[in-house]
């Protein structure tokens, strides 16, 4: 489904110079697919994501979707981000409809479609909220809705709970499980917590830093679906978890600034 | 919250109600003689005279046309070529030297050659509030556009939307406070430069009232035409606070 071949990125710093973000990274994703991309702050996990999503092109290499090459953002391919990135002059219902109404569908039939997403994802009534009054967990609900409504094959999700509280975090991550086993999109999910990458996925790519490299690929064997409060009690699970943990730890070398 | 802005409201007035006391004061104290410096009750006095005469409202419709056009005319030009400046590298690269070397250029100083051009007319005058307003309008125009949170173009695009419909459709509403912001910064100006533009030269308008009051040794009316341009400002203002809480319903408060 998605095919990443010697994928390169440097950056033209600042006064000269140029920094290597991330260094051919080779990954293969299938379809229905969920894959995490673990990895400390600035290891370039994100950079990598953006290359997919064809937001940002790559220094060398090449990405493809379903065979074909990507050379820019499509609705393929579905971001969803930290910031959320809603449009702040919509509403909530202008936020889902957007995607449908940027297809050619008739304002009120994308309504319509826009109306049921929202039910779905826990925010019927708020339809005609702006963004700036919803919390952070409302708001990830509503930009996830906006991506889900043009239907891409592939969901891009750019820490997409890093920035929400514990308890709202735990909630959407079940959340998300429900939505993945109903329509199971694939899913390049990049995070930075250990135990939201294995709860979630098929498989973890774990990445070093500077450059980012992958450092290794594990399967995730845990049996779906998941439920959190079982799988926390399971020691494949916590293994997973130390393994991880153990292995995105920095070795003292690449600590130093 | 309705109350607290009650008392900002009257916290603000003080301030003005000072200066209106102090200049009644210096009348009293008679620092100039009354018929050379009027009392503020006579000017006021005037002032509420004055809407109901024809002439005088002649003259403040004449003022208000200029502006208005001038103004709409730098948006429609401020606008665009912000959006442009910011978005297109080119275009950027083009317009940033144009605008360093234009906008502190001290815009009235052109107007002698403008009358020579285009005439005493209205004309004249409109070009020289465009070219004071849109300045405002294009650097805060752009300053807006570059500042756009790439992500918000980004998901637009994986959602269909083309390069150059994301203009329209995320850049130019994601600028609107910036744009309103610059625009209010015009009005000002566009005030002060139409009423300077019509005391220099001119045979209607609010700025020739004063001129022509001045030289009549009308002291009472020379300050009338002061006192319209004042309030002509302060109902644009509110105007525009009014478009911009329409406008940007959505976007985080700011004062």
């Amino acid at each position: 489904m998605i095919a990443i071949s010697g994928v390169t990125k440097t950056f033209q710093r600042r006064g000269g110079g140029t920094h290597l973000a991330i260094d051919s990274i080779d990954l293969q994703v299938a379809e229905g697919e969920f894959v995490s991309i673990l990895g400390p702050s600035g290891c370039g996990k994100s950079t990598l994501l953006y290359i997919v999503g064809g937001f940002v092109p790559p220094s060398r290499g090449s990405i493809t979707v379903s065979g074909r090459p990507v050379t820019g953002p499509g609705p393929d391919r579905g971001p969803v981000f930290q910031e959320f990135a809603l449009f702040p002059w919509k509403t909530v219902l202008g936020n889902v409809a957007y995607g449908l109404r940027e297809a050619g569908m008739r304002k009120r039939e994308a309504e319509r479609q826009a109306e049921a997403l929202i039910a779905r994802v826990g925010l019927k009534g708020y339809e005609s909220f702006y963004p700036k009054e919803l919390s952070g967990g409302m708001k990830q609900r509503v930009a996830i809705a906006r991506t889900l409504a043009y239907n891409p094959a592939i969901l891009l999700m750019d820490e997409p709970f890093g920035a929400l509280d514990a308890h709202t975090r735990v909630r959407l991550q079940n959340e998300l499980l429900e939505l993945w086993e109903r329509d199971r999109k694939t899913v390049l999910f990049v995070t930075h917590a250990v135990d939201e990458a294995v709860f979630l996925s098929d498989r973890v790519v774990v990445m070093s830093r500077q450059p980012g490299r992958i450092k290794a690929i594990v399967d995730i064997d845990l049996p779906r679906p998941r439920h959190r409060d079982e799988l926390l009690l399971q020691s494949r699970y916590q293994h997973l978890v130390i393994e991880l943990e153990r292995m995105i730890e920095d070795p003292p070398e690449e600590i130093r600034p | 919250m309705t109350a607290l802005a009650r008392n900002e409201a009257l916290i603000g007035a003080i301030p003005i109600l000072g200066l209106l006391l102090g200049w009644q004061a210096a009348v009293s104290a008679g620092v100039a003689p009354s018929a050379l410096l009027p009392s503020p009750v006579a000017v006021f006095g005037r002032v509420a005279q004055n809407l109901g005469d024809p002439d005088f409202l002649g003259h403040t419709a004449v003022t208000l046309y200029r502006l208005f056009v001038g103004f709409l005319i730098a948006l429609a030009i401020g606008v665009p070529l912000g959006l442009a400046g910011a978005t297109n590298r080119i275009a950027g690269a083009a317009l940033k030297p144009l605008v360093r070397v234009l906008a502190p250029v001290p815009k009235i100083a052109l107007y002698p050659a403008l009358i020579l051009s285009l005439g005493f007319d209205d004309a004249s005058k409109i070009v020289l509030v465009t070219a004071d307003a849109l300045f405002p309008i294009l650097l805060a125009t752009f300053q807006g556009a570059a500042m756009v949170e790439p992500k918000l173009v980004w998901s637009a695009r994986a959602a269909g939307t083309s390069p150059a419909g994301t203009l329209l459709k995320v850049i130019l509403p994601a600028t609107l406070p910036s744009i309103l912001t610059g625009s209010r910064i015009a009005l000002v100006v566009a005030c002060i430069v139409v009423f300077l533009a019509e005391m220099i030269t001119s045979t209607d308008g609010l700025g020739y009232l004063l001129v022509r009051a001045a030289r009549n040794f009308q002291t009472v009316d020379m300050f009338v035409p002061l006192i319209a341009i004042s309030a002509i400002g302060l109902l644009l203002n509110g105007a525009l606070a009014l478009t911009r809480k329409k406008l940007l319903v959505g976007f985080p408060e700011e004062d």
